[in-house]
């Protein structure tokens, strides 16, 4: 496996960073705004286990930063969640469309 | 090429294919199904690099944990056979152009760096390793980040349960 | 370890403990009477304020992760006491609310994460510290339950602080990459200014830029400040800004220290944009707490602009500045945390003629105003003018004129709501407010700090003296 070099892994998490960005960008449903930030969080925890594998194998660093991303974007999703049902309670829509009574 | 590039590229091809249709599916349903699909190449390919460990952690806390609750929130919100709005041409254009220029740039610079490997000795990512490291309180130990964790799941269900639960209205 | 792991981690411990025993008392259920377990919440968090005066100690536990000294345990204390001054204000608002206990429980758990963020000097206590403080500041800021607005503003601080956190981690990989290390200071020397590194730093800076609500990512701050309820939105503009900028003078200035002339350069857009886009948008306003959103905004750039100098003097300047913000913000929310809980009633037009039938109220909100608009025997005044100097020892005069110009346009924005208090006339002002007690005495304390620390000559030098260190 030795063909795949670190740029490759690189190359795909930075990939899906932007795909994420862009989704988070252009969205305009609360839902899938959120799933576009999980992306965003797995092309970093791409990252960090590519550098710890190739680069930084001698300590576990970026393994245990990958799993504590993991929690925080659970505990994340899981509020965030929360929040959406709550909103789609009092308002029936969770398009950031129709939450506009308030202006920038 | 042999097998084990391809199975890389094949994954790449999962990993970079689902998120890119999740977040241009114009059905959430779907979006939320890609997304899965693309959770799972990750899965995939820290199994391939020998990360075992955080593959099985990404499988059960994403791919059984958050892409299940969101698809739950979705029946519960949406009536997921609905198309979703679509972004106006012109931000849309802006977005892709945006994206496409960044994630070049990001990749210019990543080729560019000197990337210095440690000469010391691997560590093993095993489990035993892990959880001696998790719980250890002199060098390298992780105890406080597994503490200040655990605080943070606690408010994070206090803040869920506050906030999900439906309390009778009041005579 | 043992002893000398309570004594340094004293705070938060002290958080810690009032915690669980918080969560204790809710699933005890004993006492049913909301008064009395606000003033229980009160008392323990002064004697948490305390803690910070007994036993202080410098060092390092769990190999750097968390390190402690006599400024990070002044910081603290200061957060500790905007704290209880925010829960003696919000005494009105929350006697009748049916989830009290989770509301301190969620408030104590946020500031246990500022306590760990400010602490830390690896990049994985700060990014758990900064998360710990911002998801349960989210459903802290859902806790009108029924009110769409309230709804509203979660959402948003959530997606635009996962978004922006997510930024950051992205940025914080690069850096773990190129350097191999999580630790502040061994990252310091191993930053080189490699394109990538660069990079990795930008997007460390925007998150913080988030966070801090400084232009161009403020777009969140006015809707959130306004649809949240008035304790948590007087919490996240002072307490959780104050942590930020913090941890900006300790350890996100020192990972630009090879990068000087880049810091400075990012600094001064940040700052100018910050400063003249916050003011010209907190003229529009009639919402008081829009209104003070935005003002928040552009003191936000006067903070970088203490911060930009890089010297002693300007990080003493920026956390005396802080301070000083605190009481005064906190004198002008308490006012409005009344109003809003009487009569319900936010908006600027509705304080005309307030001086009438509220004398008392009336000059408080005016003295507040009058210091976050740094007009003279105020302390607003001093921490503005130590700001603006330490930004001028640069020599960068086009920064400060420009800082000076955004100070007159700010008088003239604070001036026209003391003016609306005392001289517009109104047929029906605002009824007589009665506040509680708890709320008086923060009140007090707001005054007697925006006064009293204007005029307390020994304080600057004594924040100089840690900040030297």
């Amino acid at each position: 496996m030795n063909e795949i070099g670190l740029t490759h892994i690189l190359f795909v998490s930075t990939m899906l960073f932007f795909i994420g960005v862009y989704g988070f960008l252009t969205r305009k449903n609360m839902i899938t705004m959120l799933m576009a930030v999980e992306l965003i969080l797995n092309s970093v925890n791409i990252n960090f286990i590519a550098f710890n594998k190739y680069l930084y194998g001698d300590k576990l660093d970026g393994l245990f930063f990958t799993i504590f991303i993991i929690t925080i974007a659970a505990a994340e999703a899981a509020v965030a969640i929360a929040i959406i049902i709550n909103l789609y309670r009092n308002l029936k829509s969770i398009d950031v469309d129709d939450a506009d009574i308030m202006k920038f | 090429m042999n097998a084990s590039t391809m199975v890389f590229y094949i994954l790449s091809a999962v990993i970079l294919g689902g998120a890119l249709l999740s977040v241009t599916a114009k059905k959430i349903f779907r979006a939320a199904v890609f997304l899965l699909f693309s959770l799972i190449g990750i899965a995939g390919l820290y199994f391939y690099l020998n990360y075992e460990f955080i593959a099985a952690v990404q499988i059960v806390v994403y791919v059984g944990g958050i892409v299940v609750l969101i698809i739950f929130s979705i029946f519960l919100t949406h009536e997921s056979g609905r198309d979703m709005k679509e972004p106006s041409m012109i931000s849309n254009l802006f977005a892709v152009f945006a994206c496409c220029f960044a994630a070049a740039l990001t990749y210019l610079f990543i080729k560019e760096e000197h990337f210095n490997a440690t000469p010391n000795p691997t560590l093993e990512p095993s489990a035993r390793n892990i959880g001696t490291q998790m719980l250890d309180i002199t060098r390298y130990g992780y105890i406080l980040p597994f503490e200040a964790v655990s605080i943070l799941l606690l408010a994070a269900m206090i803040g869920c349960i506050v906030i999900a639960i439906k309390l009778k209205p009041k005579e | 370890m043992n002893s000398e792991f309570l004594i340094l981690m004293k705070q938060e411990m002290g958080v810690t403990l009032i915690l669980f025993i918080l969560l204790f008392l809710k699933i005890w259920d004993g006492i049913k009477e909301n008064g009395i377990l606000l003033h229980l919440i009160n008392v323990l968090l002064l004697l948490n304020f305390l803690l910070g005066f007994v036993l202080n100690q410098n060092g390092e536990l769990f190999n750097g992760m968390f390190a402690t000294n006599s400024l990070r345990v002044m910081e603290k204390s200061v957060l500790n006491l905007g704290t209880l001054i925010i829960s003696l204000q919000a005494y009105d608002y929350l006697k009748s609310h049916k989830h009290l206990l989770e509301f301190f429980m969620l408030l104590l758990s946020t500031l246990l994460g500022m306590f760990f963020m400010i602490s830390s000097n690896n990049l994985l206590m700060f990014y758990l510290g900064i998360e710990l403080s911002s998801i349960p500041l989210a459903a802290m800021a859902n806790f009108d339950m029924d009110k769409i607005k309230s709804s509203e503003a979660a959402v948003k601080m959530i997606l635009s602080s996962a978004f922006a956190s997510a930024l950051m981690l992205f940025g914080i990989s690069f850096l773990y990459g190129t350097s191999g290390t999580l630790n502040f200071q061994e990252l310091v020397s191993l930053i080189t200014g490699s394109p990538l590194q660069v990079f990795a730093l930008l997007l460390v800076f925007s998150g913080f830029a988030f966070k801090l609500s400084a232009v161009p990512f403020h777009l969140w701050t006015a809707d959130v400040y306004e649809g949240a309820p008035v304790a948590v939105t007087s919490y996240l503009s002072v307490i959780s800004k104050a942590a930020i900028v913090f941890v900006t003078l300790s350890s996100l200035a020192p990972l630009f220290s090879h990068l000087n002339e880049m810091w400075y350069h990012l600094l001064f857009v940040t700052i100018i944009l910050t400063i003249t886009l916050g003011n010209i948008f907190a003229i529009r306003q009639d919402n008081i707490k829009r209104f003070l959103a935005f003002s928040s905004i552009s003191q936000v750039g006067f903070i970088l602009l203490g911060i930009s100098s890089g010297t002693a003097t300007g990080a003493t300047s920026a956390i005396y500045f802080l301070v000083v913000y605190i009481f005064s913000n906190l004198g002008a929310f308490g006012v409005i945390a009344l109003l809003s809980s009487q009569t319900g009633k936010e908006n600027i037009s509705d304080l005309k003629g307030f001086y009438q039938t509220n004398p008392l109220m009336g000059w408080v909100l005016a003295i507040s105003l009058f210091s976050l608009g740094g007009i003279p025997p105020t302390a607003g005044f001093f921490g503005k003018m130590f700001l603006v100097t330490a930004g001028a020892a640069k020599g960068n005069y086009v920064l400060i004129t420009i800082a000076a110009l955004n100070m007159v346009i700010s008088l003239y924005y604070y001036l026209r709501v003391v003016k609306a208090i005392f001289m517009d006339k109104n047929e029906t002002p605002v009824e007589p407010l009665r506040g509680s007690l708890s709320l008086r005495l923060a009140l007090l304390i707001c005054m007697i700090g925006v006064v009293g620390t204007g005029f307390a000559g020994g304080f600057f030098e004594h924040i100089y003296q840690l900040a030297a260190k």
